[in-house]
């Protein structure tokens, strides 16, 4: 399943970048993740309750950045495994500078497994299109926010 | 498949109900008909700790015309609602809705109430509860909440229910003068549920649309009306080439679904040509 669009925002390309390669941050910007350990080098363990409404399942997941070149492009992989099946996805993001504010392209592709396939099949691109509205959303606040230093915040 | 353990509770009345869902707060789930919440229990996408049931609660279950409304309580079932009297005569579009939705024991177990709270994006009676700008009561310790249709669907699975809220009635004004209504659907072969669900409400008058109200389910994460395509009818006699302009709008403004049956560009094509169909037959109906 593919995932893409663009998504533009009001800050300066270095700082989206900075949240962007920041674990304090990203822990945010992934919906549902609860916690995140770094096992590496941008290699992190993460616990994330992901879904819809009350359905939802609790998956363990690997998320690692790579190709970072600062501050145009990067690539996030997520693997997370859990009860209700599997998710595999990566997503490459492109940010353009755009007089002051960023524009962010991004292209991603989700595997998905398991049960939550088999029974949840229509509703999976969705709830994809759903949860990356979500990362971008929280990236937004915590980019355009006055306080730079949000990512210890709330 | 086995659900995972949970606690049990029958209220014996809905001030109990709230209470108990005070008490128990996230881990409970309110159980309805349950034809959508047991099946996800026992795949375990779903594992609340305590369900609280209403189905002992008969005062929850009626259809009366008070206060120039419609009066549906929440536990009323799909089957009581396709076979009411009073709403074939003054609010047919449910009655025939209820005909549509999945089989025939989720129709006679199944209830409006646990449909709506459940939210399903391919659920049948959004389209037609959106149409017929119907109000949703919900009922908590603080009283009675009343919430626009049109503000209750939040996205797939999510309405404006608060935590601690139980649906206790729908509520749909009474028509103005003989209304133009019908729901048409195209059935998942397998699901039952709606690809694309449209339901049209209108006033027709000296052979021009007074008024449109047309709910559409299916095709989005959430249903939505399609007001591009009802302002495009307003004032206007519903002739083959409104209809082709108005309807060509029905998936106007919103993220059309894709899955492995349906691709996006079909499913607008089909909203776009349901959209027609259903409006097609509200007017015959009233020739």
């Amino acid at each position: 399943m593919k995932i893409e669009g663009t998504q533009k925002i009001g800050a300066p390309r270095d700082r989206i970048f900075a949240a962007l390669v920041d674990p304090a941050i990203l822990q945010k910007c992934i919906p549902g993740c609860e916690q995140m350990e770094k096992t590496g080098d941008n290699q992190y363990k993460a616990k994330l309750t992901a879904g819809v409404g009350p359905v939802k399942g609790i998956f363990t997941a690997t998320i690692s950045l790579q190709e970072i070149v600062a501050p145009e492009h990067y690539k996030l992989v997520v693997e997370g495994k859990g009860q209700p099946g599997f998710v595999k996805g990566s997503g490459e993001l492109n940010l353009r500078d755009d007089g002051g504010a960023t524009e962010i392209q991004y292209t991603g592709d989700v595997n998905v497994g398991g049960l939550i396939a088999s029974v949840g099949q229509r509703m999976i691109q969705a709830t994809a299109n759903m949860l990356t509205g979500r990362f971008f959303k929280v990236l937004e606040a915590e980019t355009t926010s006055n306080n730079p230093a949000s990512s210890t915040g709330t | 498949m086995i659900p995972a353990n949970f606690d049990y509770i029958a209220a014996k009345s809905l001030d109990e109900a709230i209470s108990l869902l005070a008490k128990h707060k996230d881990d409970a789930k309110i159980l309805a008909g349950g034809h959508s919440l047991l099946p996800a229990m026992k795949l375990r996408l779903m594992q609340p700790k305590v369900l609280i049931d209403l189905g002992r609660i008969r005062d929850l279950s009626y259809i009366k015309e008070e206060g120039g409304q419609i009066r549906i309580g929440a536990m009323t079932t799909h089957f009581q609602i396709e076979i009411s009297d009073v709403l074939r005569r003054s609010c047919p579009l449910l009655p025939e809705t209820a005909g549509h939705l999945g089989d025939m024991q989720v129709r006679n177990k199944g209830t409006v109430g646990g449909s709506l709270a459940h939210s399903d994006p391919a659920a049948d009676w959004p389209a037609a509860i959106l149409a017929l700008d119907a109000e949703i009561i919900a009922a908590s310790a603080k009283g009675d909440r009343v919430i626009k249709a049109t503000d209750f669907f939040v996205e797939m699975l999510t309405t404006s229910l608060e935590p601690g809220e139980i649906l206790r009635e729908i509520r749909i004004p009474a028509a103005k003068g003989k209304a133009a209504q019908a729901y048409v659907k195209v059935r998942h072969p397998a699901s039952g549920f709606a690809v694309v669900g449209v339901a049209v409400n209108l006033s027709i008058n000296g052979g021009k649309c007074q008024s449109a109200a047309i709910g559409i389910t299916g095709v989005s994460p959430k249903a939505y009306r399609a007001s591009k395509v009802e302002s495009a009818l307003k004032g206007n006699a519903l002739d083959a080439k409104t209809l082709s302009v108005a309807c060509a709008h029905a998936a106007d403004g919103v993220d059309v679904n894709s899955d492995l049956y349906a691709s996006a560009e079909y499913r607008k094509q089909l909203a776009t040509v349901y959209t027609r169909r259903a409006i097609e037959t509200a007017t015959a109906r009233v020739k």
